[in-house]
């Protein structure tokens, strides 16, 4: 999707107004356009990183391939895991609350622009540079948590890693650097009127996410200029060797990694949280239960860390702490998804492919969070941990979890971002393919693990069953590549000769809905008054406003 | 609602969390003793408890600061502005010197993990002192050239500044116990 | 199921997971059952269509709530109590026993030490049937995992933190394990072959593994056994009753017993021993073991010495 072809709609762009064409967007400092940008980056790695999926399981299809030798197979996974999370999932996630929320809370822009488009640029940058690498003497290959001592410059003597702790500190400081301007954003621009309670679950969810950010990417931060001093000033912090401790870098990386986790899926809960209730034509059900089970979540996952480590022996007292606490996120998570379904109940739901994959969402992170649990089960993680079981378990909570919540996100946003309805038709061949592909990729990785075929394999011996349920999977890896591809052709299709969308075409009761579509540099001309939780719901329904039928019961 | 202020809390926040780390590493290692030198060696924590409390009374002045920005009085304020980067700027010298010192006892980053775990945790705070005395010094600046206005933005700014300011100090507080004091005990 | 070693436990640890594994999985299948009817009934009654009702604008039931927060916590409370009960029974404490052997990983291949007894093997494990042996299990190098489905629990081998496990088998028969934590190049291929006998059987195998083969004297093995002391092979492999003392690679003393080579990689027939000689990077590509550049005929002979190492 050229950015001339949204430009032009987006209106003239308020700082780069003196600039033209690309250089408008280069020049930016409009939360709509930095926003934007973060999305398109984001869609680029993500063809990427898919691309390195498709790779490895080309590579996996059959036993014993010699498609991929065993270096460059571990550079593609690592990458692959490292470009999805810190280069497709968090700067989508960012992008899409950067463009929103300003919106949502009748705001003019974030709070603080130009950091905003600091963010965006630092983080560009650190996807090139971690892409460097290949040409840089090999890419990172110790995998996304780069464990001590194989990140160890003893065993790892190419200079990939160098640049995967160089390239991930950049984001640590993007992220920090966003996520303070999301929190101050949310807290002093608010409309008046828009108390805390009130807030958008969206927004309500991303103020929780940014503090998880806030706290969680400086430990890896402080994590990674430690693994660089043992790199590049060879001390030995995480060098059993010479006395460090290799345990130590798994404490810090989970401290981080686990948090990074619900970093990953809360906005996506408030995606979820939004489309819902739209397309159910009813209020979430249990505002308050969903908004605290948020806060609930975003505590435990400080204390979880150590489920990443069931196998290193830590002894039993220490385990069974982390069992408790893993089992605990169950409970507030359950309380969302059970929330989400009831909300359903009694309204009149419109099957939009928005609404479509927000269904979807509530079924397969189901699936991925019950295996989750299972883990925390520490007998089953002994026996399947690092297994491909494990591979499809945070599949599903990351590709059927928020890859999915995603999509439902950008088919509701993408009218009001463009000003242009994407197509139904190819949308809904858009979900079906997914959800086939998905399923057909992810699911049977459950047996496989079961199986005992341990992940991050270049290849496999001829077990019984292992062939054929890995050709499976890479069929489905396939059926995605459509998928994905169908949905390019719809965004395309719609900039360029999608229907106009006006205002509000879902009629959705949040501010962002209010203005036009796309908005104006400003935003808005005037912000209707919010009274309520569906500010745009009390406008057209006086009589039924939300604050007087609360009250009634 | 002052969002500078906000903001540079913010930032606090997960700034407390990356020292956090540094220290729980030299806490770790300290207790596992390798071969080699150790802060009961290496150190002198009486000269640096000399050096830190310039430090701590660079707090002190910047308090001064902001309470005669307030009073608008801005020749004070500039005065005690540039008496807080100076003692910041003793305290960076004092930490250079123990620098120099131990390298020339051969107490390099790479030495052992006592010598790294220090090395990362007061370079890095290290470094915090010195972002902080730029922003400082480009405060004095506007000061001594009368481009303070005591506009609403401008008075947040000045407080994000001293707020900044004050934590690197605790974390400073935090340092000087954890790896000087402790030796010595 | 015996193409699912998880579902096919052959030791008492194992047994103990895998009943609460298949009660897990129960579990999660209700859950996820009653989540999928709950929207399959709200999809199909509550589609937008002509003469629907409108929407009801209810705002939630903080009972009802309370119920869907407290039952699934009581649930994982049970589950917890189940949990607490198999740890014990899959892991049992160590209890001041002195480890029978010592399990070491290698990039990329095990090296079993039984400890007292002077036998020293690699990659192929023999054990006792009916009898825990207690392993102790390291690292010589970086992070690897010492897992044997059928027997129970996995546990990490890392370097400057031993670790221990229990294993046991109640049938004999060959058990196929694998290292389970990424480990470098040669990950995939770190297979650990567990041999359960008889205990008859495994004391007759103790016996002859310490029996030091005779070291040829005429013919193809013995220019091998000479090549193999010129080549530098003894700098890094042991072979019982020669110059050969280090353990830098496998020790080879009974290589011919082994069933496989380089960990699993391949099997162990003369024609592999000559192609791994020749080029150990066509079985096992990155491998630790260097090429020779050997003649054909010296490899030729050092494969006949290496059939002799029974
Ligand atoms: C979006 C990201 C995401 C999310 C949301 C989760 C959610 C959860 N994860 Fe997952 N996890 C990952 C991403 C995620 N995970 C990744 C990437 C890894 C692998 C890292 C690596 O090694 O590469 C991982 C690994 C991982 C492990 C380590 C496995 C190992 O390495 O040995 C464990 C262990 O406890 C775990 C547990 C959980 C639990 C308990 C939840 C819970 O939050 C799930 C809660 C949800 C539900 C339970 C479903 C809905 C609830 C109900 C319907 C109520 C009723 C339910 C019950 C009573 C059970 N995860
Ligand atoms: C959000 C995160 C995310 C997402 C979306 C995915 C998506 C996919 N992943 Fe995942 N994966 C991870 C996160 C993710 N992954 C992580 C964290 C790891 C662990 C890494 C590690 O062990 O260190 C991992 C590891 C991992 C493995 C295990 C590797 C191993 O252990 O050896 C496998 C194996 O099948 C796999 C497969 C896939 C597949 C088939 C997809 C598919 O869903 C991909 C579908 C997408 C596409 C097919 C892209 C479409 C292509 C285009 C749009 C390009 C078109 C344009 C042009 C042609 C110019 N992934
Ligand atoms: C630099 C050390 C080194 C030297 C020298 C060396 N090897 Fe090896 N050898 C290894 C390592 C390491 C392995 C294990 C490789 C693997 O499985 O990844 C190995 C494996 C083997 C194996 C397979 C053993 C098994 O049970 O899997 C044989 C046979 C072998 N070497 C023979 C030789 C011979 C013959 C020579 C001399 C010509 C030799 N080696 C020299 C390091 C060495
Ligand atoms: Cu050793 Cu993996
Ligand atoms: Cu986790």
């Amino acid at each position: 999707m050229s950015g001339a072809a949204l430009r032009t709609r987006a209106g003239e762009p308020s700082a780069g107004a003196a600039h033209k064409g690309l250089l408008a967007w280069v020049a930016s400092v409009d939360h709509k356009q930095i926003g934007i940008m973060y999305m398109l980056s984001s869609l680029l790695f993500f063809a990427i990183g898919g691309i390195e999926a498709l790779l490895i399981r080309i590579q996996l299809a059959v036993p014993n391939n010699h498609f991929l030798g065993p270096d460059t197979f571990n550079q593609i996974f690592t990458m692959h895991g490292t470009t999805m999370i810190f280069l497709v999932v968090m700067p989508m996630l960012a992008g899409m609350s950067i463009y929103a929320i300003p919106l949502m809370i009748g705001a003019r822009d974030v709070a603080f622009p130009r950091l905003n488009a600091m963010s965006f640029w630092l983080q560009l940058f650190a996807g090139i540079l971690l892409y460097f690498s290949f040409f840089a003497g090999g890419a990172p290959n110790a995998g996304w948590f780069s464990y001590a001592p194989l990140s160890e410059p003893a065993f790892s003597i190419s200079n990939g890693l160098t640049y995967w702790v160089l390239a991930l500190t950049c984001l640590g400081i993007s992220s920090i650097a966003g996520a303070i301007n999301m929190i101050v954003t949310i807290v002093t621009l608010r409309v008046q009127g828009q108390t805390i309670r009130r807030l958008p679950l969206f927004v309500w969810m991303t103020l929780v996410n940014s503090f998880l950010i806030l706290m969680a990417l400086p430990v890896l931060n402080g994590a990674l200029v430690m693994l660089l001093a043992d790199r590049l000033m060879n001390s030995q912090i995480f060098a059993p060797a010479f006395g460090g401790s290799a345990l130590l870098w798994q404490h810090y990386f989970w401290g981080f990694g686990h948090p990074e986790v619900y970093i990953m899926i809360l906005p996506a809960f408030g995606m979820i949280s939004e489309v819902i209730p739209v397309f159910s034509g009813k209020p979430i059900y249990g505002y308050g239960f969903v908004a605290a089970s948020t806060v609930a979540i975003a505590f435990l996952s400080f204390t979880v860390w150590a489920h990443h480590m069931f196998a290193v022996g830590m002894g039993h007292v220490y385990d069974l702490f982390f069992v408790f606490t893993s089992m605990s996120i169950a409970v507030p998570t359950g309380v969302k998804i059970f929330n989400w379904t009831v909300t359903l109940y009694h309204g009149r739901i419109r099957f939009t492919t928005s609404m479509m994959f927000a269904l979807g969402f509530i079924a397969m992170f189901t699936i991925g969070g019950l295996t989750g649990v299972s883990f925390a089960v520490i007998p089953i993680d002994w026996q399947l941990t690092d297994t491909y079981y494990l591979v499809a378990h945070f599949h599903y909570v990351l590709f059927g979890g928020t890859a999915l919540a995603i999509f439902a996100g950008l088919y509701y946003w993408f009218p009001k971002m463009s000003g242009r309805m994407l197509n139904e038709r190819l949308g809904k061949w858009h979900f079906w393919l997914t959800l086939i592909g998905f399923n057909l990729t992810f699911f049977l990785m459950h047996p496989l693990g079961m199986m005992g075929m341990p992940r991050r394999v270049y290849t496999y011996p001829d077990l019984p069953g292992w062939m054929i349920l890995n050709l499976i999977s890479t069929i489905g890896a396939f059926i995605l590549l459509a998928s994905v591809l169908v949905f390019l052709w719809n965004v395309y299709l719609s900039l360029t000769s999608g229907e106009v969308a006006g205002d509000n075409p879902w009629d959705a009761w949040t501010l962002e809905w209010a203005t036009s579509s796309p908005p104006p540099p400003e935003n808005f001309t005037l912000v209707p008054p919010v009274h309520g939780r569906r500010p745009l719901w009390d406008l057209k329904h006086p009589d039924r406003a939300d604050e007087r039928m609360a009250a009634e019961g | 609602m002052r969002k500078a202020k906000l903001a540079v809390s913010l930032f606090i926040l997960s700034e407390a969390n990356f020292f956090l780390l540094l220290i729980i590493a030299y806490v770790f290692y300290h207790s596992y003793p390798g071969p080699g030198p150790t802060a009961a060696t290496a150190l002198n924590p009486l000269r640096t408890g000399l050096f830190s409390i310039l430090l701590f009374a660079s707090s002190a002045t910047m308090l001064m600061a902001a309470s005669s920005y307030r009073a608008r009085a801005h020749r004070a304020t500039l005065a005690w502005l540039v008496l807080t980067v100076v003692l910041g700027g003793l305290f960076l010298s004092g930490q250079a010197l123990e620098y120099v010192g131990l390298y020339e006892h051969g107490v390099a980053v790479n030495r052992n993990l006592f010598a790294t775990t220090f090395f990362t945790l007061t370079g890095f705070h290290g470094l915090h002192v010195f972002i902080g005395l730029v922003a400082i010094a480009i405060v004095a600046g506007l000061a001594a050239s009368h481009r303070l206005v005591g506009s609403e933005r401008e008075a947040d700014a000045f407080e994000a500044v001293g707020i900044y300011w004050h934590f690197v100090d605790a974390v400073w507080v935090v340092i000087f116990a954890i790896v000087y004091l402790w030796a010595i005990l | 199921m015996s193409g699912v070693p998880t579902l096919n436990p052959f030791s008492p640890e194992a047994v103990s997971i895998y009943h609460l594994f298949v009660a897990i999985l129960l579990v999660m299948l209700a859950i996820f059952t009653l989540v999928a009817t709950l929207m399959t009934v709200a999809i199909v009654r509550y589609r937008d269509r002509e003469g629907a009702a409108d929407a009801r604008q209810e705002f939630g039931n903080p009972r009802l709530e309370m119920i869907w927060t407290a039952v699934p916590a009581l649930l994982l409370v049970v589950i917890f109590v189940f949990t607490v009960r198999t740890i014990h029974a899959s892991d049992p404490p160590v209890a001041g026993r002195t480890p029978d052997l010592r399990v070491i990983g290698h990039q990329w291949w095990w090296e079993a030490d039984y400890l007292g007894s002077g036998v020293v093997t690699a990659n192929e494990i023999h054990i006792p049937v009916g009898r825990p042996i207690l392993i102790d299990v390291e690292s010589a190098d970086v992070i690897h995992d010492f897992w044997v489905p059928e027997l129970g629990r996995k546990i990490d081998a890392i370097p400057g933190h031993p670790n221990h496990i229990w294993i046991s088998a109640d049938k004999p028969g060959a058990y196929l394990g694998t290292c389970a934590e990424f480990c470098g190049n040669q990950h995939a291929w770190m297979r650990i072959l567990v041999i359960a006998q008889t205990p008859a059987d495994f004391a007759a195998w103790q016996h002859d593994q310490l029996a030091v083969p005779a070291v040829p004297v005429a013919g193809a093995a013995a220019q091998g056994a000479q090549i193999f002391r010129d080549q530098t092979c003894i700098n890094c492999h042991t072979v019982a009753g020669t110059l050969g003392n280090q353990r830098i690679g496998p020790d080879l003393t009974h290589l011919a017993q082994r069933s496989t080579i380089a960990a699993g990689a391949a099997a162990n027939t003369p024609d592999n021993l000559l192609k791994w000689l020749e080029d150990p990077n066509s079985i096992k590509p990155e491998t630790h073991m260097p090429n020779f550049q050997l003649s054909d005929a010296q490899a030729h002979a050092l494969v006949a010495y290496m059939e002799t190492l029974k």
